[in-house]
């Protein structure tokens, strides 16, 4: 899921790994802490890791989701 | 509201990547299922203790077979594909990611297939799993809401599917974390955690396509219309959806 909202958005910094287990990457496109969308629709509870801190993203903590750091959406 | 609840809707339900007019309907929506989330909660945790009270390990092949008969090949394959269908070919580029979604799920669910089958082959209640295929309890289920309407919402929109995920996966996701707070099994936990995540995935691909997708009212239509029909306290009992009274 977090691929697909990165790609819709089109920022495409979460890449699928060309290795044999295609894990997912995040890249240097990525503008965190200005964009946060990727960790609003992922799953896996403690996939997504802040490199700053260590804490986990995954279920997304209240302060990356405010008004201001979502994107907008209409028609 | 169940703590259980609480926890689901704070970890996966509120956070929110967009803000507009297809946020704003699924938290609309959400509103409609808090009562009967909160309901289901409540409902496997009594059912696990009264598997765990019965004092016999029969409760464990029951929930397997009912588990198999919703979610094995044979249920999975000839449901889910139907999924793939609800695109048009005109549409395919617009919903290529749906698309995909929807493919994966079906591995999922026949994997899903797999877990109970062997529940009831570690457990030693059959012997191969073609035994199941001799069993009508591994292979009916009764809910029109559950897969058994995938063959409709297919034909309605393409992002009608998007409230059965949003409704029934988080019934998936909750009912497994009330009955993992219950039952100690091994072979019940091994069943239930390796079906969970893949269940929240399925319920996030509803949440996604709402917020990312249903922008207009006549994309948001279609999915209030299944919600209308989930919610009916009928919809998983087919004899009273039919006009019968059982």
């Amino acid at each position: 899921m977090c691929y697909v909202a990165c790609r819709e958005i089109e920022i495409n910094a979460v890449v699928v790994a060309p290795t044999s287990q295609h894990f997912l990457e995040i890249d240097e496109r990525c503008t965190y802490p200005g964009c946060t969308v990727c960790l609003m629709y992922c799953p896996a509870e403690g996939s997504i890791v802040e490199t700053a801190t260590g804490r986990s993203m995954v279920p997304p903590p209240p302060e990356v989701w405010t008004k201001n750091q979502r994107w907008p959406r209409f028609p | 509201m169940h703590p259980i609840l609480r926890g689901f809707l704070d970890k996966w339900v509120y956070p929110t990547g967009f803000i507009g007019p297809g946020v704003d309907f699924r938290l609309r929506q959400t509103e409609r299922c808090l009562p009967l989330w909160d309901k289901l909660v409540l409902q496997a945790i009594k059912a696990a203790g009264t598997d765990l009270a019965s004092g016999s390990d029969e409760y464990k092949a029951a929930r397997a077979r009912g588990g198999y008969a919703a979610e094995g090949p044979f249920m999975s394959l000839k449901q889910m594909s139907t999924q793939i269908l609800s695109v048009e070919i005109s549409e395919q580029p617009k919903y290529i990611d749906l698309q995909r979604m929807r493919a994966r799920q079906i591995w999922d669910e026949v994997k899903h297939g797999q877990l109970h089958a062997d529940v009831m082959l570690r457990g030693g209640f059959i012997k191969r799993e073609e035994d199941l295929m001799d069993d009508p309890r591994a292979n009916t289920q009764p809910k029109l809401s559950y897969f058994g309407m995938t063959a409709m919402f297919p034909h309605i929109h393409p992002l009608a599917r998007a409230g059965q995920h949003y409704y029934n996966e988080s019934m998936a996701c909750l009912g497994i974390a009330a009955t993992l707070s219950v039952i100690k099994d091994d072979l019940i936990r091994h069943q239930l955690h390796s079906q969970s995540a893949e269940e929240l995935m399925h319920f996030m691909e509803g949440k996604y396509q709402i917020d990312a997708y249903a922008l207009t009212p006549a994309d948001q239509k279609p999915i209030e219309e299944v919600f209308d029909f989930l919610l009916r306290p009928w919809a998983p009992e087919p004899s009273r959806a039919l006009g019968g009274s059982a």
